[in-house]
């Protein structure tokens, strides 16, 4: 059923305006958000792999009829291959992470109903407006499509942190916003320049121009056009420089809300990542640019997050150095490599999701996330401790957790590609990783109790109980079945290469 | 060197430099939030007048395909429509940015009563 292709991104976008109508109304608001929300991980479930052209405008080599009719010098060239409209290409790698983002959003949309008291406005709008645009992301096989939807993922990202209410959430939204500003047109100039260069916004039609030397792609054009969308993804996936003001946005979300965004941000990352290696692959340089760029944003993340006092930053500083595990995944370049990162990147977003919705409980218990200030937590409720525990085992690479086997082939990968060098800096900042999370561990739950620290909930809602359970749950059976995921990133990775 | 100065879509591509130049510099160096915000809005501006420019022809007819056009004239002489109508979207994103901006601007003057970015920012640490 190629028709659903599209509804995965018309779906949120009509609930999300839909929940604008239902204004004050909290119980339709909830029933819908809910439905919705359940809807949106079955949907790629039940979609065929296929193509879907908006408008019905296939590439005129699929209507004979037509072609038939054209001028020879249009029928004869590259044109009759090319695609005419906005054309939406699902794979098993949307379908991964399309489940995966909507599982991410269910729960932050579930566990939001008890831990904000306000349900109606424009916070669940945002929710979902977000997640359609990271979807179509996703989906859209037309780069300056894409460029559109990581705006208004931008802007929604933006939106979440100024209702999030949260003390310096104008200031930093403030300052990704002018980051932004810069990062997306310059994004969008490198997208103008391969317009020039080929004629055709699509990333199909783009890289046949490239293979079948209808474009000299060593030229300056193409060269700054690689530049300049380097630089968007550098700022769209919160590598340095921007890493600083990454972690400040998940540290100034609601902690459900925060562990939205580091989806978006990650399926961001593996977006434009891959278009960025499908067009560029055949530049000498650009895996050794994306690997320094992993490296460094590995060796700042975790190096950022031992220094910081605040537990939502660390987490936000330790998931931007998660990315560092995916981009080398990325630059080696290899079937394996690329399986390991992208296999980490659907790793990342569910041990983050599950360390923010379990440390977010010690911020609704408390209303701090200061760790001069708390301690002795684990009595208040051990079960969500050692969950939360767990959870920081997936993410630092622990067996038998998700982490663990994604990293174990990132690992693997290095070596055989002849990087033993970076293996060995993959296990160190793991180590690390895993050192950094046990300090928090120990500020938050183990430390004595400060006396004036007081608790302003006394039990965490059942909804966010749940939501970390079920999260572990899913991060130990890919920990212990990873073919589960492994298995739909190999076709598309085969293609790729 | 005349041809260089009268060429409209050199030119044009010049302008979309300085454009973009002139707003980085505002948007990077200007401490004042209202100037980023007119530095950042020159460098939207300057990327959508690129985009513009690649679809301009000298010469050219408007892409309209009338009856009675010799389709290969058509296709040699008009100007290339699809840079324009990706504009249209960037332009429309463009103004929701800036809307943005400015009214987050509005509530950090009203909170810190200052325009100054290096005094707000400040404050926040």
């Amino acid at each position: 059923m190629n028709e659903l292709i599209p509804l995965m991104v018309i779906i949120p976008i009509a609930c999300g305006l839909l929940l604008n109508l239902l204004h004050k109304k909290d119980r339709s608001i909830r029933i819908l958000a809910i439905f919705v929300a359940i809807v949106l991980p079955i949907i790629p479930l039940l979609s065929n792999f296929g193509l879907h052209y908006f408008g019905g405008h296939a590439p005129l080599i699929d209507n004979s009829t037509l072609l038939g009719t054209l001028p020879s010098f249009i029928s004869n060239s590259a044109l009759a291959i090319f695609h005419p409209a906005i054309t939406y290409s699902y794979q098993s790698l949307q379908k991964l992470f399309i489940f995966i983002l909507g599982i991410v959003a269910f729960f932050a949309i579930f566990t939001s109903f008890n831990e904000t008291k306000k349900v109606s406005g424009p916070y669940m709008f945002l929710m979902f407006m977000g997640t359609a645009a990271v979807t179509a992301l996703l989906l859209s096989d037309d780069i300056f499509h894409m460029y559109i939807f990581f705006e208004i993922a931008a802007l929604c990202q933006v939106g979440i942190i100024l209702v999030s209410s949260t003390k310096g959430n104008y200031e930093t939204a403030l300052k990704y916003m002018i980051l932004g500003s810069i990062g997306g047109p310059l994004l969008l100039l490198g997208i103008g320049f391969l317009l020039g260069a080929v004629g055709s916004v699509n990333i199909t039609d783009i890289v046949y121009a490239i293979k079948h030397n209808l474009v000299n792609p060593f030229s300056q054009t193409f060269l700054i056009g690689f530049g300049l969308i380097f630089f968007g993804w550098l700022y769209a996936s919160g590598l340095p420089p921007f890493h600083t003001i990454k972690s400040s946005i998940y540290s100034k979300a609601l902690p459900h809300s925060a562990a939205l965004l580091q989806s978006f941000t990650v399926i961001t990352f593996i977006a434009l990542g891959i278009v960025i290696f499908r067009i560029f692959s055949y530049l000498p340089f650009m895996k050794m640019v994306i690997l320094i760029f992993s490296l460094i944003t590995m060796i700042l993340g975790v190096t950022m997050a031992i220094i910081q006092t605040d537990f939502r930053r660390i987490i936000g500083f330790l998931a931007v150095g998660e990315l560092g595990y995916i981009g080398i995944g990325i630059g080696i370049g290899t079937t394996l490599s690329l399986t390991a990162g992208i296999f980490q990147a659907v790793n990342e977003i569910l041990t983050t999701a599950l360390l923010f919705i379990g440390f977010g409980t010690v911020f609704y218990l408390t209303k701090t996330s200061d760790m001069k200030k708390l301690g002795g937590l684990i009595a208040q409720n051990p079960k969500v401790a050692i969950m939360v525990l767990l959870g920081g085992f997936a993410m630092a690479g622990v067996p038998p957790f998700n982490g663990f086997q994604s990293k174990l082939m990132i690992v693997q990968s290095s070596l055989n590609a002849g990087f033993p060098e970076i293996a060995i800096i993959a296990v160190l900042i793991s180590i690390i990783t895993f050192m950094t999370f046990m300090k928090v561990f120990h500020s938050v739950y183990l430390k004595p109790k400060p006396q004036d620290l007081q608790v302003v909930n006394e039990s965490i809602p059942t909804s966010t109980i749940f939501s970390i359970v079920i999260l572990l749950i899913i991060c130990l059976i890919i920990g212990l079945f990873p073919q589960l995921v492994t298995d739909n990133i190999y076709p598309f990775v085969a293609r790729l290469i | 060197m005349m041809d260089i100065l009268f060429d409209t879509q050199l030119a044009s591509f010049f302008t979309s430099a300085a454009f973009i130049i002139i707003g980085l510099f505002a948007a990077i160096f200007l401490d004042n939030i209202i100037k980023k915000i007119i530095g950042i809005a020159f460098i939207e501006e300057g990327a959508n007048l690129f985009l513009v420019t690649l679809g301009y022809k000298p010469g050219g007819i408007v892409p309209i395909f009338l009856p009675g056009m010799n389709s290969e004239w058509f296709a040699a002489n008009s100007a290339y429509a699809l840079p324009h109508a990706l504009v249209l979207t960037s332009v429309v994103i463009g103004a929701s940015t800036l809307a943005v901006m400015l009214a987050i601007a509005m509530v950090l003057y009203k909170k810190h009563g200052t325009l100054s970015t290096s005094k707000i920012l400040g404050d926040e640490k």
